[in-house]
């Protein structure tokens, strides 16, 4: 073979298998997308029956779907929604994304939209999320039986289904837990140089200082900044993960972690984290005056969405008792509806006093948090 | 007859070539003019605020990142380019294409990945303590600024690598064997004669580096170093503050620009081209200790740079692999493959013909010549949104065709299809293919296009018969190398793909993204894989021309 050929074959190959998948997943979309309305649109789906798993009835007339925009990437979301559409025969489509990116998509897209729920964490994206326009209220009487009212947004735009706690994790070896009770305490300069954190870039970090601003004010967090910051055992690095390793490596005492993340280390495939989650203790902060900091993971209905009571059905689901034990078993969040039972493993942690704050003010707060880290050095 | 005079004018600089280029740039216009419109709004109080405590402290980490970076990978890349185009040492035809590698594994998966190892829990502390040997975690503390530079040095050096040896290997070697025979001792053989003329080879190779650290948020962020970017990240993610954050945007873009003219002004007035046709350079054989030095130097850079971290992917990913493999992953490769190469393709066409436009330096052409490729200094996320909007309006403003065309009640199909995302890769990573071929004009400089045109051949015919068998080498890397960045992209696909749509990248991400290493393994393992492939049929094309 000549030699332009032979490259030229080798481009062409591509771009033959590429154009073949890109229509086959065209197809998917079309498909997945087009059932939408049912009437008029069905015809662009079923002249492309995709010929997919994923999409298993490809295009035909009037299948049920329900379309989310999800910025939670856990394995257990799939394996519930799937079992969603086992039960009901309403399939769920998902795009999944940056949280904040995918809100700008629903404000642009506007009331052309495609999506029917905004799924995320953090209770200051949700509030975000509400304040930009893009949610509407959700009423259903299955839900409001569900979901206590403090987990739920106070207009009904978004409903929580799981919580985390933000709490101190500290060496059993080298730390006596009735030495500290409180996030103050890791201000305390008798900690110096033992401290651990991750950056400050991290939203769970952001939404604990905004929870302090709404309980402390200003002036007292900017303080609790700076005293973590001097008492710091490193540059924050490394995940939430990393920090409880950084504690058994020995090179800090305390760290701030959320819980979950202890469940996962504590079930990990490598038998080496397993040991780290043994070797590290949990103290629920501020038991005695505001409680611990929980953020929670919400799903917002969305204002333009196409198909409404597919999408409450899906809320009533992943709200329910059997959902929302598959979630905390599996991922070791809390579980908001309180007919359902803790995972084993964090049920041994017992119940503790959670802060009572409106989830909004942790986007109220939210800037100033970042002022605030940015003042004080926390990197 | 001014009148006249123009049409005569416009007939001869306006041919189809310069109208596609300039077509082109028309298009990419639009989803830069939304970010830089950030620049005439008025400046809101956080934007202030950023500019007062931050925007000095982002600039300088920003500055300080890309210098030693590129800094560093020429001082990686240059020397084994020149170690394996001009000698022979044990293993040098496997070293020659296994260098490549490093480029098949995105720069935050090895951060990870080597954060891991080390870590209290990885495997080198596990060993020791297995020993009984106790060492101090912060001796192996892997961090900042340090982690970010190793990360980015040793995946991303294969840019300048590549360009430069592929370089070397075809247009070097006249010069070169007439040094040696005239007695240069081969350090002067180096700086004096393989050194200076791969000097365009070897900025275009930085310049990629260079833009892949301007843009990068997965290693920065994971470090805490402060850069431009992730400046922009958390300005918009933790201020909700997207306005400011194109603006940022728009100046690291502006940056970027001017950082260009910088380069070509530092070589101003010199012009590169080699005459004689270009032909494979006689090797030096290497003995003793010379060959064994250059064989461990190749090694070395080899199994950091690929071996020890694949290992150690494949480790993880056989302790979860019952848990997280599915049958879909099938679809996700060839999700990957599809769309990559497509988008390369694309990429490839659009590089032929601007750079073919480009070969006169004027300024215009040179402005040209960096709007096309400007997206790839541009954080991922920030393109993206600029593409969203252009999108969506687009579909509404296609809206009464779709209903006339009996598409149905869908409001948005093109922002809800595969093709917006394509586009965004292709805005994204022109500059990869287009440096390639930019290097690959300018080494045949104008002799072989001068001649075919007074022989009478039009442009697109000399352009086809003439430059394109001679730049084969420079498409094919130029394609190859779009293609791997494609497959490794994670925050256009995150963004702009439809409903259902899996990667490779975004399955790596779920999972990395809640910190579960263990099970981002087997998914990274298979975008490496899928870049191997990649590279090997690059490698077996290659040998086929030789031929």
């Amino acid at each position: 073979m000549k030699p332009r050929k032979a490259l030229m074959a080798i481009l062409a190959g591509f771009l033959l298998a590429g154009l073949l998948a890109a229509c086959g997943s065209g197809a998917n979309n079309g498909g997945s997308g087009s059932v939408s309305a049912g009437g008029p649109s069905a015809d662009a789906g079923g002249a492309q029956t995709g010929g997919q798993e994923e999409n298993r009835s490809g295009g035909q007339q009037g299948e049920p779907v329900v379309n989310i925009y999800s910025a939670r990437h856990y394995e257990v979301d799939d394996v519930l929604f799937q079992q969603f559409t086992d039960a009901t025969g309403i399939k769920v489509n998902v795009v999944k994304g940056e949280a904040e990116e995918l809100i700008e998509r629903l404000k642009r897209e506007g009331a052309s939209t495609e999506a029917d729920l905004f799924f995320t964490v953090d209770g200051g994206v949700l509030a975000y999320a509400k304040e930009s326009g893009v949610l509407e209220p959700v009423t259903s009487p299955v839900i409001e039986e569900n979901v206590p009212a403090r987990y739920r947004d106070k207009d009904n735009h978004w409903i929580g289904v799981s919580t985390r706690a933000r709490v101190i994790v500290y060496s059993k070896d080298r730390v006596d837990p009735s030495q500290l009770s409180a996030y103050e305490d890791l201000a305390d300069p008798k900690w110096k140089g033992k401290v651990l954190a991750r950056s400050s870039s991290s939203l769970y970090n952001v939404s604990l200082l905004a929870s302090f601003i709404a309980l402390k004010g200003e002036e007292a967090s900017e303080e609790w900044a700076k005293g973590v910051v001097a008492n710091f055992a490193r540059d924050p690095q490394g995940g939430d993960r990393d920090q409880a390793k950084a504690i058994v490596a020995g090179i800090g005492d305390v760290a701030i972690m959320n819980t979950y993340y202890i469940g996962l280390l504590a079930h990990s495939k490598d038998p080496e984290e397993v040991k780290v989650a043994e070797r590290v203790g949990i103290i629920f902060p501020n038991q005695e005056t505001d409680g611990t900091h929980i953020n929670i993971s919400g799903i917002g209905f969305v204002k333009h969405g196409k198909h409404k009571d597919n999408a409450v059905k899906l809320i009533e689901f992943l709200t329910g008792k059997e959902a929302q034990e598959t979630l905390t078993n599996s991922n070791f969040e809390f579980p908001v509806n309180p007919a359902a039972e803790r995972a084993e493993y964090i049920r041994a942690w017992g119940e503790f006093k959670e802060q009572e704050l409106d989830f909004d003010l942790l986007h109220v707060h939210n800037a100033k948090a970042i002022e605030i880290f940015n003042k004080a050095g926390w990197k | 007859m001014a009148f006249a005079r123009f049409v005569r004018l416009m007939r001869r600089e306006l041919d189809g070539w310069r109208l596609a280029g300039l077509g082109w740039a028309a298009v990419l216009l639009l989803p830069f003019l939304f970010i830089f419109s950030a620049w005439f709004a008025e400046p809101n109080e956080q934007w202030l605020q950023i500019r007062a405590y931050l925007l000095r402290d982002y600039v300088a980490g920003t500055v300080r990142l890309t210098v030693l970076t590129g800094l560093l990978t020429v001082l990686l890349g240059v020397p084994l380019a020149w170690l394996v185009a001009a000698h022979d040492f044990p293993l040098r035809r496997f070293f020659r294409w296994a260098l490549l590698l490093p480029l098949a594994i995105p720069p935050y998966i090895a951060a990870y990945t080597y954060s891991n190892m080390l870590s209290y829990t990885g495997v080198v502390q596990k060993t020791l303590r297995g020993l009984g040997v106790e060492v101090p975690q912060k001796w192996l503390a892997f961090g900042s600024v340090r982690g970010a530079l190793f990360s980015f040095v040793l995946f991303l050096y294969p840019y300048v690598y590549l360009i430069a040896r592929s370089f070397m290997e075809r247009q070097c070697a006249s010069w070169v064997e007439n040094a040696r025979l005239l007695g240069a001792r081969p350090l002067t053989v180096f700086f004096r004669v393989a050194l200076p003329m791969a000097r365009p080879a070897v900025a275009g190779g930085v310049a990629l580096v260079v833009y892949e650290v301007l843009g990068d948020y997965g290693v920065t962020s994971y470090f805490g170093v402060r850069t431009l970017t992730t400046g922009i990240f958390q300005t918009w993610f933790g201020m909700y503050d997207v306005e400011s954050a194109m603006r940022l945007a728009s100046w690291l873009m502006a940056a970027v620009v001017g950082l260009f003219f910088l380069e070509r002004w530092l070589r101003r007035g010199r012009l590169y081209h080699v005459s004689g046709r270009p032909r494979p350079m006689a090797s030096v054989r290497l003995r003793g200790p010379a060959a064994a030095l250059a064989f461990a130097f190749c090694f070395l850079v080899f199994a950091l740079g690929f071996l020890i971290p694949v290992l150690q992917l494949i480790a993880w990913a056989s302790l979860a692999f019952g848990d997280v493999w599915k049958p879909q992953f099938w679809r996700w490769t060839l999700n990957t493959v599809a769309i990559a190469a497509v988008a390369a393709f694309a990429v490839t066409a659009i590089s032929l013909v601007v750079a073919n436009v480009c070969r006169r330096k004027t300024a215009l052409n040179q402005l040209l010549a960096r709007w096309v490729t400007a997206g790839y200094a541009m954080p991922g996320a920030v393109i993206a949104i600029g593409i969203l909007a252009v999108f969506i309006e687009l579909d509404r403003l296609l809206a009464p065709f779709y209903a006339a065309a009996g598409w149905g009640g869908r409001p948005l199909l093109l922002s809800t299809s595969v093709a917006m995302l394509v586009f965004g890769y292709v805005i994204r990573f022109t500059a990869t293919g287009y440096n390639a071929v930019e290097a690959g004009y300018e080494s045949i400089g104008s002799r072989f296009t001068e001649s075919a045109r007074l022989l009478g051949h039009g442009r697109t015919r000399t352009s086809f018969r003439v430059e394109m068998p001679l730049l084969r080498g420079s498409i094919a890397v130029g394609f190859l190398l779009t293609f791997v960045e494609i497959c490794k992209e994670l925050p256009l696909a995150l963004l702009l793909r439809p409903f259902n749509f899996e990667t490779l990248a975004t399955q790596t991400y779920r999972y990395a993204k809640d910190e579960q290493i263990i099970q981002a393994a087997l998914p990274s393992l298979l975008v490496i894989a899928v870049s191997l492939l990649s590279v090997a049929i690059l490698h077996m094309a290659e040998r086929r021309m030789q031929r």
